[in-house]
């Protein structure tokens, strides 16, 4: 694959150009928490001692007729999520048209952050030298990996046969720093006009760049997401969260793109104009979510952000239930430390009216929906076991079935998917979704808490091929 | 017995045991991670690093290319393959063939529009576009031609 060649091995100094945030006095922070989180349950006891006694209702019926207006308005807002999510989808596929643009090649820098990624480096690189695409080079970035990690990276070092010329693979050795960082190293290095992101451990499908660089000849358009799939698939977990990617994450990003509003580019692949990654200040380290900050910042610098569904990377999705924990655990907290950084811009809609309604999605996404879902199945387990309304429970298995069934059906017929994986759909929301919903709760109350936190690394198998 | 109460029962202890599930990984997660907790170091302004990179530059990286580059024609072939593209003609590749002068020895039809121009000739759509221009045209064995095209072949003419 390699020719012998001469690598030049040379010390560079990179500054780290993350958007200096300011710290907040931690005792400042939690005494605003404690004093928000105390006026707005004084102000619902008073609304509670108020309504009490002017109500014909005891407590019993009162909590009873509670839960059920409760479980209406659940549902209600379940329905209207769907079918909104459903629609703009709807209509994005049917605005999506494949139309190349002759003579729009752009130079495209490729940034592999690799940390202990001595399993898949070399396949991710392979995977990469095989794209249908002739002007892009590879830049690895080897974040102080305590594995073979760096051994690896450097033997792929040189000019090797690509699928259309030779492409250029160069590595940047760093101290460990986290993945923002290890992304920025590699995007000041890189002389190009728009770099391509992703994970050490992902591979792109061949036309990943071609169908998504043609977007960039819209001056708005600042950022395009790619479309994710899970590599290592046939177990119960990573099948599901290949159901998860299709159904959950690339539907939402549809009607998102109908919008050119998504919020979250993907970490295994996301195409940036460089000049929208310079405004936004590079990626940050201050959050969890380094995807989700910068994609908000982009969105704040007024550009706009499409979503390529045939621009596919496919990705080793956890095995286990406890590094599936780990990895939701960490997406949650994140995504609300990046909901909290952008907080002026929710409340503010004159700023970016844009931003501000994904921020609020967000917010609905990552804190009210896992809650709400919480507590109508524990509502249909007390109802069941101390009420006798086993049957509630068998209808409201059966209502969200038949929703993710359609919708999975959709999904999978517009992804031109695995058809095996809407089998699935009938224990996705009621077992699955409902253990993410479990940890997002839990990751809420301790990010809320302020507990300390890890970025933490997921085993990797090295799935071998696509 | 009925099947909605077997299957309500059936679901109401996957539903238990879902929670108990989660709630119990979640401990058992938080467990284990409370044993490796890290401090987080702060950021520094920069960082040494190694760059390592091939010693010979060859011409594979282009010129930032401008944010929109108009196609050549616009005769309605958008849906092919770009024949003259303005970047990749100034990138040496291994798909790009040396610039050969046409020699009419040669008699084999081009293959496809690609090898058609890298081989010299006018383009079809350029031969199209000319065409157009032209008020009369000349109909022979191969379709209708310029008059002046076809008298510059210097052939014998039928009078």
């Amino acid at each position: 694959m390699r020719k012998e060649q001469q690598i030049l091995k040379s010390k560079i100094t990179i500054p780290l150009p993350e958007s200096s945030v300011e710290k907040e006095n931690e005792e400042k922070k939690y005494l605003r928490r404690i004093l928000v989180s105390g006026t707005i349950s004084l102000i619902l006891i008073a609304i509670i001692l108020y309504v009490t006694p002017k109500t014909i209702l005891n407590t019993t019926s009162l909590i009873e007729y509670a839960t059920i207006v409760a479980l209406v308005i659940f549902l209600f807002i379940l329905l209207l999520r769907y079918f909104a999510i459903l629609l703009l989808a709807y209509l994005y596929i049917n605005e999506y048209t494949y139309k190349p643009v002759n003579g729009f090649y752009p130079f495209v820098s490729i940034i592999v952050p690799a940390y202990n990624e001595e399993s898949v480096i070399a396949e991710s690189v392979k995977s990469l030298l095989n794209l249908d695409y002739s002007n892009y080079e590879i830049i690895i970035v080897n974040d102080g990996s305590t594995d073979k990690t760096n051994e690896v990276a450097e033997s792929l070092v040189g000019y090797h046969e690509g699928r259309n010329n030779e492409i250029k693979v160069s590595l940047i050795n760093k101290p460990n720093g986290g993945k923002a960082q290890a992304l920025n190293a590699g995007i000041k290095q890189s002389k190009a006009e728009i770099v391509l992101c992703m994970d050490g451990d992902s591979q792109l499908s061949p036309e990943s760049i071609k169908v998504a660089v043609r977007h960039f000849t819209n001056p708005e358009i600042g950022a395009v997401a790619g479309n994710v799939k899970v590599m290592n698939r046939g177990k119960l977990f990573t099948d599901l969260q290949a159901l998860e990617y299709i159904e959950g994450l690339n539907m939402a990003r549809s009607a998102q793109s109908f919008i050119r509003l998504v919020n979250i580019i993907p970490g295994p692949i996301g195409l940036f104009r460089k000049k929208a990654i310079e405004g936004a200040g590079y990626y940050s380290s201050d959050t969890f979510a380094e995807d989700a900050d910068l994609t908000l910042k982009v969105l704040a610098n007024g550009w706009k952000i499409y979503y390529e569904p045939n621009s596919i990377s496919y990705t080793e999705a956890p095995e286990k239930l406890q590094q599936l924990l780990k990895q939701r655990y960490r997406w949650t907290r994140g995504i609300i430390q990046s909901i909290r950084k952008h907080k002026k811009l929710m409340f503010n809609p004159t700023i970016n009216f844009g931003d501000t309604f994904i921020l609020w999605t967000m917010f609905y996404e990552a804190l009210i929906w896992p809650a709400m879902n919480i507590a109508a199945n524990l509502f249909f387990i007390l109802a069941a076991m101390f009420f006798g309304f086993t049957e509630f429970i068998f209808f409201w298995w059966a209502g969200l079935a038949l929703l993710d069934l359609v919708t999975a059906l959709y999904c999978v017929a517009v992804e031109k998917e695995e058809f095996r994986l809407v089998g699935y759909s009938l224990i996705y929301r009621m077992f699955f979704i409902l253990i993410i919903d479990v940890s997002k709760l839990m990751s809420t109350i301790e990010e809320f808490l302020g507990i300390r936190m890890t970025w933490g690394k997921l085993e990797r198998v090295g799935t071998k091929k696509v | 017995m009925e099947l909605i109460p077997i299957l309500s029962t059936i679901i109401l202890v996957a539903t238990i045991s879902t929670f108990i599930l989660a709630i119990g990984a979640y401990i058992l997660y938080k467990t284990r991670e409370s044993k490796g907790q890290q401090v987080i170091a702060s950021q520094p302004k920069s960082v040494e690093a190694e760059l390592y990179t091939p010693v010979i530059e060859r011409k594979v990286q282009g010129k930032p290319a401008p944010d929109y580059v108009q196609t050549p024609f616009s005769t309605g072939y958008k849906s092919r393959e770009p024949i003259f593209a303005q970047e990749r003609s100034q990138v040496q590749t291994k798909a790009t063939p040396q610039f050969q002068r046409y020699s009419g020895e040669k008699k084999t039809e081009p293959v496809n529009l690609r090898e058609k121009t890298y081989k010299g000739q006018v383009a079809p759509i350029e031969k199209e576009k000319k065409l157009k221009d032209s008020k009369f045209l000349k109909y022979t064995s191969e379709g209708y031609v310029d008059p002046k095209t076809d008298k510059s072949t210097g052939a014998l003419k039928w009078r």
